[in-house]
């Protein structure tokens, strides 16, 4: 679920080779982008539990299986171990 | 000192979406003025409004979608001003090529959507698990005032000195006025101008309608609500959109042969030190004076002036006194109108809409009436083109005056180009 939210962004967005996402070592520098880029990837995240991500810059250095499993730990941490349902109804873009 | 020359133009307002499309707009009186949407009309059911008919972001690449409204004005008419004179991207003399532009409330509608989004989420029990603080990363680089200026530079890759005006409704003009200057004393060699506003937002609205400036609603037609210059104005109506220049040297223009539409012939500003929002006849008379001696024109040689015009009582009235007090005998052979009856105050981007308008009218020798107009303010008297347009007309120059709030003043002239 996060990651269909997080590629979503990352392909139709930020414009990102979906070919890249077959890489099973694909690293989160190989997706270029730049600290702006990756904070507005992660307000993809942050505007679906409401919360904002701590500490950005330290998913510049791992694989992207492995950002997105801290990202996941970051939310559940933030709703007591669960992850949440996507709510449909997003309060805006 | 350098000629400068005009050889792009672009418009995407609530006239048109191009600039051709916008003249004949203006030259047929097609009022574009209505009532404002629901989610303003609720609470304020006699605001009319002046859109722009599309979506800007129907016409721009994805990846300027959520940017502010302004900016991806700025983007569209940028782009038909540029691809009008023939821009190289990045141009050859990249360094010597400018961005300027002119822009009353920068980034109004990304600031009134962050407001709208947090009360919406604070209300919302169904968004009551969520921090309504979150907020969009690039808030702060799309509201910030210089936004469009930035966005330019990076698209055309213009590395020349870009700098943004905020001088409510004379904002563009005074950009285009300051470009002029760059590039008249050789500080820059091109560039572009831009003037753009997107303001038609619910917080701006409230405020705009507690200044007790806009028209009220006509009972049997809204878009024949603003009525500059007729006995029965009740003031104006906010309007967006954007408008852009292309500007250059003559040596510059001359090496590369694209179209010109004008020369620019002179820029003057002045400022009333009087009143906060109440006009003065000794300010506007500087501006156009100072506009007229750089040209070295005298009153007689310009034909058509596009006056500020906003419909509001006093604002007419004034500028009237002013236009007769500078042109003397030959006021009453000046052909003088407001578009603004149709396409609204668009403030920021009011100047270079109206100036690319009196260029368009020079080169066509068609003049855009003043709409509405049935019967003038007797303190009104001047050949305001009233309802019709006039064709087969002779324009050898043309003036554009925009007056704004705050007693900054700016009258932009400009002459047919002869080698």
């Amino acid at each position: 679920m996060l990651e269909g939210i997080i590629k979503s962004y990352l392909i139709d967005r930020a414009g990102v080779d979906p070919a890249k996402f077959d890489r099973p070592d694909l690293h989160v520098s190989d997706l270029e982008l730049d600290s702006l880029g990756l904070i507005e990837m992660l307000f993809e995240v942050e505007d679906q539990f409401g919360f904002q991500i701590p500490e950005p810059m330290r998913f510049l250095t791992m694989g992207f299986a492995e950002m997105v499993a801290a990202i996941e730990a970051t939310v559940r941490d933030h709703h007591d171990g669960q992850l949440p349902a996507i709510n449909a109804t997003r309060a805006s873009d | 000192m350098n000629r400068v020359l005009i050889t792009g133009l672009g418009m995407i307002c609530p006239l048109g979406t191009d600039k051709n499309s916008s003249f004949a707009s203006a030259l047929e009186a097609r009022s574009a003025i209505r009532p404002a949407p629901a989610d303003i009309a609720t609470r304020l059911p006699n605001v009319l409004v002046a859109p722009v008919a599309i979506d800007p972001e129907s016409v721009l690449d994805k990846k300027y979608s959520g940017l502010d409204r302004a900016t991806q004005f700025a983007l569209v008419a940028a782009h038909e001003a540029m691809t009008d004179a023939r821009i190289t991207t990045p141009p050859r003399d990249a360094t010597r090529f400018g961005v300027f532009v002119g822009i009353g409330f920068g980034g109004a509608q990304t600031v009134d959507g962050l407001y709208s989004r947090f009360f919406k989420m604070l209300h919302d029990p169904t968004q009551a698990h969520k921090n309504p603080t979150v907020m969009h990363p690039l808030s702060v680089p799309r509201m910030m005032a210089n936004a469009a200026a930035a966005t330019v530079s990076m698209r055309y890759g213009l590395r020349g000195q870009s700098s943004t005006y905020s001088v409510a409704c004379a904002s563009s003009a005074v950009a285009i006025g300051d470009a002029f200057r760059a590039i008249r004393h050789g500080y820059l060699d091109a560039a572009v101008v831009i003037g753009t506003e997107a303001m038609l937002t619910p917080g701006s609205l409230m405020a705009w309608n507690a200044l007790r400036v806009m028209a009220k609603p006509d009972p049997t037609d809204p878009a024949q609500s603003c009525r500059p210059f007729a006995h029965d104005r009740s003031g104006f109506v906010l309007g967006e959109g954007a408008a852009a220049l292309v500007m250059e040297s003559q040596a510059r223009a001359t090496s590369r042969g694209p179209t010109v539409f004008a020369e620019m012939g002179g820029y003057g500003c002045s400022s009333d030190a009087e009143h906060l929002t109440a006009p003065s006849v000794d300010g506007q008379v500087a501006a156009m004076r100072q506009a007229l001696y750089e040209a070295n024109l005298a009153p007689e040689q310009v034909q058509y002036l596009n006056a500020h015009g906003t419909a509001t009582d006093a604002g007419d009235v004034t500028e009237t006194q002013s236009i007769r007090t500078v042109f003397g005998r030959s006021a009453d052979k000046l052909a003088v109108s407001s578009t603004k009856a149709i396409h609204g105050h668009l403030i920021g981007a009011g100047g270079a809409l109206e100036f690319a308008l009196s260029i368009m009218a020079m080169n066509s020798g068609s003049l855009p009436p003043t709409a509405h107009l049935q019967k003038a303010d007797p303190r009104c008297d001047l050949d305001f083109v009233p309802l019709h347009a006039r064709h087969g007309c002779s324009i050898e120059a043309v003036m554009s005056n925009s007056f704004a709030f705050g007693g900054s003043n700016a009258s932009l002239l400009a002459r047919r180009y002869t080698p």
